[in-house]
């Protein structure tokens, strides 16, 4: 699948001329890749000329020491070296099978199962650098089951279930059906959460996290005091102002989904996820992929930094923290030896939006990136 | 009036340095206790969120005047015990009865309504579900302003159990003829079939006598009188409806031991057709706000001297807003208004504080203006009820959570 895509990537795009050749033989090499890269965002720190050295598709070194291994290849990168994009809330790979609104409560459902790692969903993400995604079912209901961690390369499941969704807001209401209220809705979970079986009691345990869908400030606070009496871990997503609750929430030991934002977002919001940061709350990004550009995630960060937050507390939300949230900060979201080799070359700053991402490399396999035509989709010979 | 009020306060307020400031000396030319013990020139004082003294005086000028209010009048804040800040979502649709469900789960601790409510000089409310279902659930008593989390702010939890009777719970269904096709067809479609509801829910409790369900448990403890039980009774019909199945409660062998029920008329706009009726049967009333048409919801008529006629029978009252949004229909404009129809001052403040405070079980904290009681206070610019007299600000819990927008210092108006 890979060779296939890079094949198809190296011959469509001599564009990216400096770095395709490089990448051609790495796809079809098992050398190891050293990146000598001007600035190396590893999501603990900013190293500047500094070598990342990839083998068997995981980072072994990292540091402006770096001994190069014999037998290398090299590339020289004018750029930002960064760990691939997480973004945390989206259907792509599994549009239309995230929602059954005849029941409210599916707690067993994983989206897992109906993503196809075939859809034409991920290439955009992936070509914007976002390297997993998390998809999540629809709010519609109490639960409508559990998220999945994907990889956009190839759609590759990493890691399900990675929450048990369980819905605050008014979305999960309906007027047809119960529950009508969100007391209806609180008495439904409270009913749920007896069970002892499956990923209910998965959730109870610890074992499972959970994603708390919330939109509004008073979502949240229900949130917090259902995970608070049940010990729940896990992460809310949706609320703009949650940002403005980031003490009890901080208290709560939960995490933050900050939601696609966008141009229009007012201040307010954007002041909330500053104070996130402030107070300590782990938080990432929401993209609601295939719906949202891809690039709304980069543009997410850029808008708080833009408020005032700071540009590496940004991007951890896009990679670390997301990883963090999704509970696979052992294996991707750093560049760091041990861990997989997902990695994005940026023509600049990565925060910039003129900047584009030249490489993206999945599982150690680098693939020049291909330019999107208008609408967001490849180009045919 | 207003010009002493805002002249005395303009000098007087408190700067917003220390919002949780809980320590006040309220200066006013009448304080209005609602024990019947008023004050013409007296001082109220406040420490630590509580009334800590009411005393006659005029207290000193000199000594710490950023803890001093002056005002023409001051009376305990209002209790609306018929508030709606609930949208639809706070009623469980899906089913008929859900008596155990608590209103208290769905309200927004950051909603505007609450802002509204004390501007209004309300400082605390029962909060009740939508008139959607039958029984709709259990109301909370809480105050108007405070921590931002609404169990913080409780005074009361499952301080009522609430439901409706009438034709609103059927609002939206239609007869199922056929194959029903939604939830909306098998939910009752006439008043019978909601009185219906009501007596089998009583009868079914009766029979199951199951406290480990939580339903069951809650109708149980309000048949024997452990909380009240609010029902909305528009019409003369629906009033008398609800004064017969307590009646019947309180007669039938099925109920031995759980037959003391504490029955309260909701929005009893036609209460002045029964008055006899409820009296005989010991059931308070709560007035809806007087409808500018006279004809109100449910098509009922309204009197303008409903408030005279319950007082005359004997038959404990209380006024409400209704959680409206309409200004007409603000507390104090209505205790106004029954004065208009017959009512005398201390009456009709009564009927805003104490009897509301007594009526859901909050009147040991609230509801007059004593020592040791919570320090919530509305302050006056002239006598309250009067058409040109404002609501100038408003404490609750001994915090200034409400000062009218022109009250403030000449600094905080160019603000």
């Amino acid at each position: 699948m890979i060779h296939n895509l890079l094949a198809f990537a190296a011959a469509a795009l001599p564009s990216v001329a400096p770095l395709a050749p490089a990448a051609t033989r790495l796809a079809s090499s098992d050398a190891p890749l050293a990146i000598r890269a001007r600035s190396v965002w590893t999501g603990t720190k900013v190293l500047e000329n500094a070598i990342v050295v990839v083998e068997d598709g995981r980072i072994r070194a990292v540091g402006t020491e770096v001994e190069i291994p014999d037998g290398a290849e090299v590339l020289e990168h004018e750029g930002v070296l960064t760990a691939g994009m997480i973004a945390l809330h989206g259907t792509a790979g599994a549009v239309g099978e995230t929602r059954d609104s005849t029941r409210p409560a599916m707690p067993e459902a994983r989206m897992g199962i109906p993503v196809d790692g075939r859809s034409a969903d991920f290439a955009p993400l992936w070509n914007a650098g976002i390297t997993s995604l998390l998809v999540t079912p629809d709010s519609s209901g109490i639960t409508s089951g559990t998220t999945a961690l994907v990889r956009t390369a190839d759609g590759k499941v990493l890691r399900d279930p990675a929450h048990l969704s369980l819905v605050f807001s008014n979305e999960g209401l309906s007027s047809n059906r119960e529950p009508t209220s969100r007391s209806g809705a609180l008495a439904l979970l409270n009913e749920l959460f007896k069970k002892s079986s499956g990923v209910v009691a998965d959730a109870k345990s610890g074992k499972l996290t959970c994603l708390f869908e919330v939109r509004e400030r008073d979502d949240v606070l229900r949130a917090i005091a259902f995970a608070k009496d049940r010990k729940l871990s896990g992460a809310l997503h949706g609320a703009w102002l949650s940002g403005e609750l980031s003490e009890p929430i901080r208290d709560s030991g939960l995490f933050v989904i900050v939601p696609a934002l966008g141009v229009g977002t007012p201040k307010r919001a954007l002041d909330a996820v500053v104070r996130l940061e402030k107070d300590g709350v782990v938080f990432g990004f929401g993209l609601d992929a295939p719906w949202n550009h891809p690039d709304l995630l980069r543009l997410s960060a850029a808008l708080c930094v833009r408020a005032g937050l700071d540009s590496q507390a940004a991007w951890r939300g896009l990679t670390a923290n997301a990883a963090k949230i999704s509970g696979v900060e052992a294996r991707i979201g750093r560049i760091e030896r041990g861990l997989e080799a997902d990695l994005v070359l940026w023509s600049g700053d990565p925060l910039d939006l003129a900047t584009r991402a030249e490489v993206v490399i999945t599982a150690g396999k680098a693939l020049t990136v291909e330019r999107p035509n208008q609408n967001g989709a490849k180009e045919s010979k | 009036m207003s010009f002493f009020a805002a002249f005395v306060l303009s000098v007087a307020l408190p700067g917003t340095e220390d919002p949780e400031q809980r320590a006040w000396t309220i200066q006013a030319e009448r304080v209005y206790t609602g024990t019947g013990r008023n004050l013409e020139k007296g001082l109220v004082v406040v420490s630590a969120g509580k009334i800590s003294a009411v005393t006659p005086g005029a207290g000193d000028d000199g000594e710490r005047p950023r803890d001093r209010l002056s005002v023409y009048a001051v009376t305990a804040g209002f209790v609306d015990i018929g508030v709606r800040v609930t949208n639809w979502y706070s009623v469980e649709q899906s089913k008929e009865v859900t008596p155990h469900l608590r209103v208290a789960d769905t309200l927004d601790p950051f909603a505007l309504d609450w802002d509204r409510q004390l501007r209004n000089g309300v400082t605390t409310v029962l909060v009740s579900p939508a008139d959607r279902n039958v029984i709709g659930g259990l109301s909370v008593a809480l105050k108007t302003a405070g921590p931002e989390s609404i169990s913080a702010r409780t005074l009361r939890a499952d301080a009522v159990l609430r439901g409706s009777m009438g034709s609103e719970p059927s609002s939206g269904n239609h007869p199922a003829f056929g194959r029903p096709t939604d939830f909306y067809s098998r939910r009752p479609t006439t008043r019978m079939g909601v009185e219906w509801e009501w007596r089998n829910a009583f009868f079914t409790a009766a029979e199951k006598r199951d406290t480990k369900d939580a339903g069951t448990a809650t109708l149980i403890a309000a048949l024997q009188g452990k909380m009240p039980i609010f029902i909305q009774a528009w019409t003369t019909q629906d009033i008398r409806t609800a004064v017969f199945l307590r009646e019947e409660v309180e007669s039938r062998p099925e109920f031995q031991g759980m037959n003391t029920p504490r029955f309260v008329i909701d929005a009893g706009a036609e209460a002045w057709k029964e008055p006899q009726l409820l009296a005989r049967s010991k059931t308070a009333v709560v007035l809806p706000p007087f409808p500018a048409s006279a004809r109100t919801r449910e098509n009922s008529l309204m009197a303008w001297n409903v408030a005279k006629v319950l007082e005359d029978a004997g038959v404990p009252f209380a006024l409400s807003g209704h959680g409206s949004g309409d200004v007409s229909d603000r507390l104090a404009i209505q205790a106004g208004y029954a004065m208009a129809g017959g009512i005398g001052f201390e009456s009709a403040l009564a009927a805003v504080t104490s009897t509301p405070a007594m009526l859901i079980g909050v009147d040991a904290r609230v509801g007059t203006l004593e020592v040791g009681k919570d320090a919530d206070l509305v302050l006056w610019s002239g006598e309250p009820f009067q058409p040109g007299t404002r609501v100038v600000a408003t404490i609750v819990d001994g915090v200034l959570r409400y000062e009218g927008w022109n009250a403030v210092r000449g600094a905080e108006i160019a603000r």
